[in-house]
C-alpha cells in the first residue's frame, strides 16, 4: 500500500484518503469511501478560496477516526497559519466529517469554503483490474443535500452527503460562505451515507440509507474499550512485546467484519483495503489464531462459512457439496456474474480446516451445542474431502478449477502462479496436491472422529473417520517423503510424482500432526536449517531452489502468519526451543513494524539486513499476520486444553525474562499462565539487543540466577 | 412467449416438487416461514414454505413470513432451473428480500448450480458433470 495515505475503517466501510484528508481517485487509485466493495466516493476535497490546503499532522485517533490539522499556504516552507483548519472523521456506514475553522487574527476574515464530490462507484475488482463502467451516472439536489447516484439494469447504487450548516449545493459538491470574527470560530457537520437502492417496483421501501446522520462513534469507543478489557492481559519483563500485543487486539477489532446473517457478531476478515470480506482460509486460520483470546470470532466463523457451505455443483464458483466458501463480495462484478464471488468456492484448504476449527473451538470453550448446531456442515465437509476432492481418485485432496476464465489457480495459501515448483523451477501442470493440504485432511479426519465420538454419539464414523486417517498418513509418509535428503516434498504432480523443493509448508504438516513421529527430527532439521531460517522466521521457499528469490511473494519471503502455525507444529512434536526461536525472531520482527507486522518481509539473512524488509506491495494490517503474535504467545506458554484444564508448559526465549496471560478465557472459566525464560537461541548477531539471542537489560540479581 | 410459459410452469414446479419432498436435510437447523412473492405484470402469487428442521410445509396465501424474497415469475424460473444465481440477483436488485437473512441464506441451499445439477442430499451427490 502507498504510503501517506490515511485509512480509516468499521467492518467493509473504510476511508483511505491523502494526508490533508482528501479523495481525489483515478479510477485505480486504491483511495476513497468503500462500503461492500464498491466505492461510494472518489473525490471528496476540501478548499478555502480556491486553494488546498496543507496538512501540518495527522492523529489516527483509533482505528475508525482521524483528525487532519491543516492550514493554508502554497506547499512552500512559509505558511499562512493565521487560519487552522482541522478536518475530524470517523467512519461507520459511510462517514461522519467534522469542518472547525480557527480563526487567530485580529481581523474578521471572509472565507469562501468548499467540498467538491464525486463518486466513480467502481467495483473493487475494477479498481484492481482498471474495468470500464457499464451504467450511467445520476447526480440530484434536493433539500440541501447532494445525491450520487449509478444504475446499471437493476443495480443502483447511491451517496448522499449532507451538512448541518446550510450550503449551496450543486451537482459537484457544496459551498459555504462564510466570515469568522477575530479570534473566532466556525464549524460544520458533514455526513456522507451509502445506500444500496432496492429495485424499482421490488420494495416498498424507499432508498434504504445504512443510516440517517448522526454518528455511531460513541458505542464504536465503548465497544473497541469493551473488546481490550475482556481479552486477556499480558505482564512481561520485555517491554516491546506489550505493544505489539495490543496492536494486535486494537488490529483484530478493526478487521472484524459483520457478515449479515451473523445476528451483529464478528469473524475476522482478512485485510485492509482489498480484503475487508469474509474469507474462508483467512478467516479459519486467523480465528485458530486469536482462540486463547477472543473465541467468539471461530463462533461466528463456524456459524456464517457453515450457513454459506456449498450445496451444489456450480463450475463458474467452483463449488461443490460440502465445500467452504473461499471469498464473498458484494460488488457490481459479482452481482452480474462477472466475477464468481456470490460466493467463491475455489479453496481447497479451507473446507478441512473448518473442521480443525470446529474440533479446536470445542477443546477450548466447551461448547458442544455450536458443535450439535453445525454436524450436518460438519459431515457435509469431511463426505467433501472424498467425495469432491481426490480429482485423481488416489486419496489425495486436488485442486483445479473449474472457471478457467475468472477462478483462481492456485487454492491453496501460497496462491500466486509461480508459488509451487520442482527444486529445479519447472512448474507443474493441474490438478495438484499440495502436502500442506493432505495434512489438514488428515487433522480434520482424526479431529472429526473425536467429535463424532463426543458430540454426535455416532461410533460408526468415528471409527472409520480415524480408519481413513491412519491409511492417509501412511500413504502421505511414503508418496511425499523425498528419501534423499529426507523431507517433504512441496507437492503431488498428475502422474504421482514430487514436486520437490524444500518449503516451509513442511512445518503446517507438523501442526497437522500428519508426520511419522520418526521423520520429524529431519523435517525440524530443515525448518531451523540456513536454507529456511533466515533468523526472523521461515522462508516459505527454501534458499538455493530454482525459483528462490528473497522478496519473491510465496517463494522466498517469511510470512509471520505462516510462522506462527510452524511453531504450533514444533510445539506439537515436542520443538519447543525451536518454537521460542522461530516466536523470538518474529517477534522481534514486529518491534520494527510497531507491533503490527507485514503480511510479509524480505528473506534475506537477519545478519545481512539487521532489519526486516518490509515486502513492497503486501497489504496490512493483514488478519493472519494479525493473529501471528497471538498465536506464538500460544505457542511459547505452551498453552493446551486437555479435558477441561488448559496445561501450562512455558518455553520462552532468551531475552523474554518472564511472560504473565492472565485471563485466559475458556471452558475453565478465566486462568493465568505463567513462564520464566530458560532457553538461550543463538548468539548475538545485530547491533540492536535482540530478542531470542541477546539477554535483554535485566536486574543483576537475575543475570545471577542465569548464571547459576 | 411459449419461452415464458416454460419457465412459469418451472416456478411452480419448484412448489410442487418441494412440497412432495416432505423433508430436505439441507434445512435441518431451519425454522421459519419464507415467503416467495412472484410477480407477474400487476398480478402477484404468493407461496409460502414453513419449515420446521427440515420438514417443509409448502401453501398458498398469506400467512405471517419471517423473510420474503421477491422476483419477477420469470427470473425466479431461472433461478431455479440454476440459469441465475440467487446471490447475485440479489445483490444486483432484481430479487427484493426482507427480513431473517440467515433464513434466506439457508432457503437459497435449494437452487441448483449452473451446471444444473440440482441440490439434493448433499452428503452423497454425485461428481459435476465436467469432470
Amino acid at each position: 500500500m502507498s504510503t501517506g495515505l490515511v485509512k480509516i475503517l468499521d467492518g467493509n466501510t473504510f476511508v483511505v484518503s491523502d494526508a490533508s484528508g482528501d479523495i481525489d481517485a483515478s479510477r485505480t487509485d486504491p483511495t476513497g469511501l468503500f462500503s461492500y466493495d464498491t466505492r461510494y466516493l472518489s473525490k471528496w476535497v476540501l478548499t478555502i478560496d480556491g486553494q488546498r490546503l496543507n496538512s501540518l499532522s495527522t492523529d489516527d485517533l483509533n482505528y475508525f477516526e482521524a483528525r487532519f490539522f491543516l492550514v493554508r499556504g502554497t506547499g512552500t516552507v512559509y505558511v499562512d497559519a493565521k487560519l487552522s483548519v482541522i478536518r475530524q472523521r470517523a467512519v461507520g456506514d459511510g462517514f461522519h466529517e467534522e469542518l472547525t475553522l480557527l480563526n487567530h487574527d485580529d481581523q474578521a476574515v471572509d472565507l469562501t469554503v468548499r467540498f467538491d464530490a464525486a463518486s466513480d462507484f467502481a467495483d473493487l475488482f475494477e479498481v484492481k483490474d482498471a474495468l470500464e463502467k457499464k451504467g450511467t451516472y445520476s447526480t440530484s439536489v434536493e433539500r440541501g443535500e447532494l445525491e450520487l447516484g449509478y444504475e446499471r439494469d437493476t443495480f443502483a447504487r447511491a451517496t448522499r452527503i449532507s451538512s448541518s450548516v446550510p450550503a449551496q449545493v450543486d451537482g459537484e459538491g457544496m459551498t459555504f460562505k462564510l466570515r469568522i470574527e477575530p479570534h473566532g470560530e466556525w464549524t460544520t457537520d458533514l455526513d456522507v451515507v451509502t445506500a444500496f437502492v432496492p429495485a424499482s417496483g421490488m420494495s416498498r421501501s424507499r432508498t434504504r440509507y445504512a443510516r440517517d446522520g448522526g454518528s455511531g462513534r460513541s458505542n464504536m469507543e465503548s465497544n473497541l474499550e469493551r473488546w481490550l478489557e475482556t481479552a486477556p492481559r499480558i505482564e512481561c519483563s520485555w517491554e516491546p512485546l506489550k505493544p505489539t500485543y495490543r496492536r494486535s487486539l486494537v488490529d483484530l477489532a478493526a478487521l472484524r467484519f459483520s457478515p449479515p446473517i451473523a445476528g451483529g457478531q464478528s469473524l475476522p476478515a482478512a485485510g485492509l483495503p482489498w480484503f475487508m470480506t469474509m474469507f474462508g482460509r483467512d478467516s479459519i486460520l486467523t480465528s485458530l489464531q486469536a482462540l486463547p483470546f477472543k473465541p467468539e470470532l471461530a463462533a461466528t466463523t463456524i456459524h456464517a462459512l457453515g450457513t454459506w457451505q456449498g450445496t451444489r455443483v456450480d463450475d463458474f464458483r467452483d463449488e461443490d457439496p460440502g465445500r467452504i466458501l473461499h471469498e464473498a463480495r458484494y460488488g457490481e462484478l459479482p452481482a452480474f456474474e462477472e466475477r464468481p464471488h456470490s460466493p467463491y468456492f475455489g479453496s481447497a484448504d479451507a473446507t478441512p480446516l473448518y473442521v480443525v476449527l470446529l474440533d479446536e473451538y470445542e477443546r477450548w470453550t466447551g461448547d458442544t451445542k455450536l458443535v450439535r448446531e453445525f454436524e450436518h456442515e460438519a459431515r457435509a465437509a469431511l463426505n467433501w474431502i472424498d467425495q469432491y476432492a481426490d480429482l485423481m481418485g488416489n486419496g489425495y485432496i486436488w485442486y483445479q478449477r473449474r472457471n478457467e476464465e475468472t477462478g483462481l489457480e492456485n487454492q491453496c495459501w501460497k496462491d500466486s502462479w509461480d508459488s509451487i515448483s520442482y527444486r529445479d523451477g519447472r512448474i507443474p501442470s493441474f490438478p495438484r496436491a499440495t502436502c500442506e493440504i493432505q495434512g489438514y485432511a488428515y487433522d480434520a479426519k482424526v479431529r472429526g472422529a473425536r467429535l463424532a465420538r463426543l458430540v454426535w454419539k455416532d461410533a460408526a464414523l468415528a471409527d472409520r473417520l480415524e480408519r481413513e486417517a491412519a491409511e492417509l498418513k501412511r500413504r502421505f509418509n511414503r508418496d511425499f517423503w523425498v528419501e534423499s535428503d529426507e523431507y517433504f516434498a512441496l507437492a503431488l504432480d498428475t502422474e504421482g510424482k514430487q514436486v520437490d523443493a524444500l518449503s516451509s509448508n513442511i512445518g503446517h504438516l507438523l501442526w497437522s500432526g500428519i508426520v511419522d513421529t520418526s521423520k520429524a527430527k529431519a523435517v525440524v532439521r530443515h525448518l531451523m536449517g540456513p536454507r529456511l531460517f533466515s533468523g526472523w522466521g521461515v522462508r516459505t521457499l527454501a534458499a538455493g531452489e530454482g525459483r528462490y528469490n528473497p522478496i519473491g511473494y510465496h517463494v522466498g519471503t517469511v510470512w509471520p502468519f505462516d510462522c506462527s502455525f510452524i511453531a504450533w507444529g514444533l510445539r506439537r512434536y515436542g520443538f519447543k526451543e525451536e518454537a521460542a526461536r522461530i516466536a523470538a525472531g518474529i517477534l522481534d520482527a514486529a518491534e520494527f513494524f510497531d507491533g503490527r507486522l507485514p503480511e510479509a518481509f524480505g528473506g534475506y539473512e537477519r545478519s545481512v539486513t539487521r532489519y526486516p524488509v518490509e515486502y513492497p506491495t503486501a497489504c496490512s494490517p493483514q488478519a493472519w499476520s494479525t493473529g501471528a503474535p497471538l498465536l506464538l504467545l500460544r505457542t511459547m506458554l505452551g498453552l493446551e486444553p486437555i479435558g477441561d484444564n488448559l496445561v501450562v508448559d512455558p518455553t520462552l526465549p532468551a531475552g523474554l525474562g518472564y511472560l504473565e496471560l492472565l485471563d485466559i478465557p475458556g471452558r475453565w472459566g478465566r486462568i493465568d499462565a505463567f513462564g520464566r525464560e530458560r532457553v538461550e537461541a543463538e548468539p548475538p548477531t545485530g547491533l540492536r539487543r535482540q530478542l531470542g539471542s541477546t539477554p535483554a537489560p535485566r536486574s543483576s540479581r537475575q543475570r545471577a540466577r542465569r548464571r547459576t | 412467449m411459449n419461452e415464458r410459459t416454460a419457465t412459469s410452469d418451472t416456478a411452480t414446479a419448484f412448489f410442487e416438487q418441494l412440497a412432495e419432498r416432505g423433508h430436505e436435510p439441507l434445512l435441518g437447523k431451519a425454522h421459519g416461514t419464507v415467503c416467495v412473492e412472484l410477480m407477474d405484470g400487476t398480478s402477484t402469487e404468493t407461496w409460502l414454505v414453513t419449515i420446521d428442521r427440515g420438514d417443509l410445509t409448502v401453501f398458498q396465501g398469506t400467512a405471517n413470513a419471517d423473510c420474503t424474497l421477491r422476483a419477477s415469475r420469470e427470473l425466479f424460473g431461472q433461478v431455479v432451473t440454476g440459469e441465475v444465481n440467487a446471490v447475485a440477483a440479489v445483490l444486483r436488485g432484481a430479487i427484493g428480500i426482507e427480513g431473517d437473512s440467515e433464513l434466506l441464506v439457508l432457503f437459497q441451499r435449494l437452487f441448483p448450480g449452473r451446471s444444473g445439477a440440482a441440490a439434493t442430499e448433499s452428503d452423497t451427490g454425485a461428481r459435476g458433470a465436467s469432470r
